[in-house]
């Protein structure tokens, strides 16, 4: 399995006040194609900014990224913006969307952005409903972003983030403003959409959550203070289990 | 605490407040400078007269010799309460030499007039009443008061038949009868002496003396009646005619304090925007303010402060650029008019103090929205639970193009109420710009000969020499054989041609009891049936004749009556047949038949030679054969018909003028308009820029979908301006037409290509570049910013 995700000795610092606040120091991980990786750890450790500094979202102070085999410190923000369009797909916290689009509208705006598949509109607008029939809010798609439940919109935030085959789907906390059936059937999405090949980088409190991933990171103080290999599963009934023995080793952690 | 949270807003929206205060600083501006110039050219007409001593009616008469006939008539009318009386000399603009050569040309013959005689009062520029000239010196008015072509202390020669004399120019004056515009009568001021000394030759005395009567009544419409038979007066009309030819001073003055009101108007619309789009971002603060107990008062009075200061600075700023500016706008208003306004300090400041007022006001109107927002809004970001409210309008899916312009098309559309105040601006600065515009054009329009009482014709050649020497000398052939030696001249250049030439007589009328002095212009060499009339049909026979509605007004008839008309003591009715249109003697003129027998010598004024050449002519072969023509006749008055309507109505520049200065005020305007909104809109959008960023929307892309709203609101605001533009212009300019002595049948020169093209385009590059410009402040926004949606 190749890496697609390299990390090395990544720094990031902010400086308020003229004060430097290292958030991230020396951190160092990959990701595998395939795999399915939640970040965890207390609040203010660096969860966040290590996803998004990850992505490209954010400026690293010091190291590197590899995505996909470029460097991510060498490209510039036009290079950068292309490759979140065409090769990485987000999905975060709060549902956010265009106000003045419909649900598909929003789902097939990066793929009428993109340059690389040069299809034709009812092409695309084919794709994004097939992702919204795969996802169950189909029949949302003319609906405006005020119409439809938290959980619907979640959904089609993750078809947005799939609608241009994305290489890696990079989630901040994906459930954290959903009730637990909507949590449960956002997360089951993903599953399945890792399962199908899609790479996946999530943050995340939630063990239930995480339990569901293949490897989880733990990150305290800016740097990673362990991993813990789940590998995947195949039964529902698997997840009680898996839950149980990352609890343990959270606990280990000192979460 | 209030003033600490004020400082922290004035900081933290530093653009949106400058723009703000911007727009009171020139709302207050062209208040104060608009008001005080409208009231000082307006009053200072009135006060002009006033210091100048002009009286109720005037009288220009040329003198032919012998007893002059007004005399007894102006001594014995009942109805004269007082009357003045000053001798004076018509000259040419050929009588005046400086360096061996003729250097300045004029329509209208000048006037010289001896100080000592005075019986109006003259200015210098600083104002002063003139009270004596030096004997050798002389003092310019009008025209000739124009430094670009002498300056104080040079030396110019005046030769009037067999005398000729040199004269030190002593100062320029202002002169109340003659100093319009529309009138241009020059004047030169000089000692008695120097007078007698030209009134002393022979040819002077007979040919070029005249007399105007300065006279005074306490009831105008019995002195018009007494004043009805006055033989061959050049020119008799009451002080307030006078007065309508400072109208373009007044014009321009109106339209300053249009753009003013405009302007003030689009200061509302923006801070109506601007405390809107406050308010909706500040609901949290507001919630939190509300939620610890502060009372809706309290709160709205933070923003009232807020905006109080910022009128008041501005309004402070504005009144002090104001006295500058105000100055600049009436400098050549003041160059002409002894302006009075004694109140010009306290205008100013009122109008400062409305414009504060009406602000506040108007902010206090739309600080409404404070009381609805509740402690709720603050925990529920801003939602107020309303849903299922329609937002998108159109469909990516179903669009062709480019994902930047589907984005900002659908956001205009889906939002039109947070663009309806961009839109009117624009439309706004457009309308402004393009009314001007095309009355500028309209009024340089050969579209408008017809208003001058003239044929079309393909040249026109105008000599106050040429029409003096006729109306001085008692031989009726002397116009016939100028004409002929004009046709001649045409001839021998290989460029044969007709010549005619307008000429206008002041002859008594009279219906049912209302008597009047009329200028009535004929041509023998043309036929009342190629006048362009407005009603009724042209005069067939010689006892029918055409007026404008004007007169018909002022005699109470209409067509079909009769009408008596004085012909050299002979009175005869005349049919009125029609009615027409003309900017002659702000439209007080009738037109007599062919045939109507009034001789050339008592004509009391000309048009320009008219030439209509024999082998009918391309434009092109017209411009190639005025150059000839100037060089042949060694004069540069020879126009074409466009060019003779713009020396005719004289105050194309001054539109034009105008339009220039309202194109630069719209053009700042819709920048500054551009700026704050744009400003507004990214900080309004932050999370959604961020999101777009987040999901691979380039910089650029970004930019250019904001840039693109701005180019679809011009677009839509140059539709908008091009449909109203026609109905807008006809309806505020047909009164300026009207009052310059046009009612009706103005065609508006409308040139497609500046009206819908270049003006759109250069508001449009400015609007489009400065939110270019603005835009790339969205590079500042990462896409980690996206908590920034509510």
């Amino acid at each position: 399995m190749s890496t697609v995700i390299d990390v090395k000795d990544l720094c990031k610092t902010y400086v308020v006040n003229k004060k430097h606040n290292n958030v991230l120091k020396n951190v160092n991980f990959h990701i595998d194609e395939g795999e399915m990786v939640a970040i965890m750890g207390p609040s203010g450790s660096g969860k966040s900014t290590l996803l998004y500094t990850v992505s490209g979202m954010d400026k690293m102070t010091a190291g590197n990224v590899t995505f996909c085999g470029k460097e991510l410190a060498g490209l510039s923000d036009n290079e950068m913006a292309d490759v979140r369009l065409d090769d990485m797909g987000f999905i975060f916290q709060q549902m956010y969307m265009m106000k003045n689009l419909t649900i598909l509208d929003n789902i097939i705006l990066p793929a009428v952005k993109s340059n690389r598949n040069h299809e034709k509109r009812s092409e695309t607008e084919k794709r994004g409903r097939a992702l919204m029939k795969k996802l169950g809010i189909e029949e949302t798609a003319d609906n405006d972003i005020n119409e439809v439940s938290g959980g619907q919109l979640q959904r089609a935030c993750i078809c947005r983030s799939m609608i241009n085959n994305p290489k890696v789907i990079f989630a901040d906390e994906p459930t954290g403003a959903l009730n637990r059936t909507s949590s449960d059937e956002v997360m089951c999405e993903m599953v399945k959409l890792n399962k199908e090949g899609t790479t996946v980088m999530l943050v995340t409190h939630d063990v239930k959550v995480a339990a569901k991933c293949t490897r989880v990171l733990y990150i305290v103080d800016g740097n990673i203070q362990g991993e813990y290999n789940l590998g995947g599963y195949s039964k529902p009934e698997e997840l009680r289990d898996r839950e149980r023995q990352l609890n343990n080793w959270l606990m280990e952690m000192g979460w | 605490m209030f003033f600490r949270i004020l400082g922290r807003d004035l900081k933290r929206k530093k653009i949106m407040n400058t723009i703000l205060l911007l727009f009171v600083i020139l709302s207050t501006m062209f208040a104060s400078s608009s008001v005080n110039n409208m009231v000082s050219v307006y009053g200072g007409i009135d006060y002009f007269f006033e210091k100048a001593g002009m009286p109720d009616f005037i009288i220009l008469t040329l003198n032919t010799g012998g007893e002059n006939p007004t005399d007894k008539i102006v001594r014995e009318a009942e109805s004269v309460t007082d009357y003045g009386q000053e001798d004076l000399i018509y000259f040419p603009a050929k009588s005046l030499i400086k360096d061996g050569n003729k250097y300045v040309e004029f329509e209208n013959p000048g006037l010289i007039t001896s100080i000592d005689d005075a019986d109006l009062n003259y200015f210098n520029m600083d104002d002063e009443k003139i009270t004596e000239v030096p004997k050798g010196h002389v003092y310019f008015s009008g025209l000739l008061a124009d430094s670009s072509k002498t300056t104080i202390g040079d030396t110019v020669t005046i030769e009037l038949g067999d005398v000729s004399r040199d004269f030190v120019i002593e100062g320029y004056c202002k002169d109340a009868l003659f100093s319009s515009p529309f009138l241009g009568n020059p004047r030169v001021l000089m000692n008695d002496e120097d007078v007698q000394a030209f009134m002393a030759d022979e040819e002077v005395k007979n040919a070029d003396c005249g007399c105007v009567y300065y006279v005074n009544t306490d009831n105008l419409k019995e002195l018009k009646k007494d004043f009805a038979y006055i033989p061959s007066a050049l020119f008799a009309k009451e002080s307030a005619v006078i007065k309508l030819t400072y109208m373009l001073d007044m014009l321009t003055a109106a339209i300053i304090l249009v753009v003013s009101i405009c302007l003030i108007l689009i200061s509302f619309t923006m801070l109506s925007f601007t405390i809107k789009f406050t308010l909706t971002e500040d609901f949290r603060e507001i919630g939190v303010m509300k939620a610890v107990g502060l009372r809706n008062g309290s709160v709205r009075g933070l923003y009232m402060i807020k905006y109080l200061c910022i009128a008041c600075v501005g309004a402070v700023i504005g009144y002090i650029l104001s006295v500058p500016f105000g100055k600049m706008l009436l400098k050549s208003v003041s160059a002409r008019l002894v302006l009075g306004n004694d109140n010009s300090l306290l205008l100013g400041i009122g109008s400062a103090i409305a414009v504060v007022v009406i602000i506040v006001a108007f902010c206090y109107s739309c600080t409404r929205g404070i009381k609805k927002l509740s402690p709720i809004d603050a925990v529920r970001s801003g939602e107020t639970g309303e849903r299922y409210h329609k937002k998108s309008v159109l469909r990516l899916t179903k669009s062709k193009g480019s994902s930047n312009w589907f984005l900002a098309l659908n956001d205009v559309l889906s939002k039109p109420g947070q663009y309806m105040s961009m839109l009117i601006t624009f439309t706004v600065c457009l309308l402004l710009i393009t009314m001007l515009a095309t009355t500028a054009n309209t009024l340089v329009s050969d579209k408008l000969v017809f208003l001058f009482g003239t044929t079309e014709s393909d040249v026109y050649f105008s000599s106050t020499e040429k029409i003096m020497e006729t109306m001085g000398t008692t031989d009726p052939e002397a116009l016939d054989k100028i004409i002929a030696e004009i046709e001649d001249e045409l001839k021998e250049n290989g460029m044969p041609g007709k010549v005619h030439v307008e000429l206008m007589y002041t002859l008594p009328i009279e219906y049912k009891g209302e008597r009047m002095q009329m200028t009535m212009q004929q041509c023998k060499d043309t036929k009342a049936s190629d006048y362009v009339y407005s009603e009724g049909v042209a005069p067939m026979y010689e006892n029918e004749v055409a007026l404008t509605p004007q007169v018909l007004k002022d005699l109470g008839a209409s067509i079909g009556d009769k009408v008596t008309i004085e012909i050299y003591g002979e009175k005869k009715e005349y049919l009125i047949t029609a009615t027409f249109s003309s900017f002659n003697q702000m439209g007080q003129v009738v037109r007599l038949h062919e045939d109507v027998p009034v001789c050339v010598n008592d004509a009391s004024s000309a048009h320009a030679f008219q030439i209509d050449f024999d082998d009918n002519p391309s434009d092109e072969v017209i411009e190639e054969r005025i150059v000839k023509l100037k060089r042949i006749f060694n004069t540069n008055k020879i126009y074409n018909k466009a060019d003779f309507v713009d020396i005719s109505t004289n105050s194309s520049s001054a539109i034009g003028s105008a339009k220039n200065l309202v194109m630069v005020i719209a053009l700042i305007i819709a920048a500054l308009v551009t700026v704050l909104m744009e400003r507004s809109f990214i900080s309004k959008e932050t999370g959604e820029i961020a999101l777009m960023k987040a999901i691979g929307f380039k910089s650029r892309s970004v930019s250019a979908q904001h840039t693109y709203r701005f180019v679809i609101l011009m677009i839509a605001a140059t539709i908008l301006a091009s449909a109203l533009s026609y109905p807008f212009t006809k309806l505020i300019c047909d009164r300026i037409f009207a009052i310059m002595g046009a009612m009706s049948g103005v065609e508006y020169s409308i040139k497609p290509l500046e009206i819908f093209a270049i003006y759109p385009l250069i508001l449009g590059a400015v609007v489009v570049t400065v939110a270019f410009l603005t835009s790339l402040y969205t590079k500042t926004i990462r896409s980690d910013a996206m908590g920034n949606i509510e």
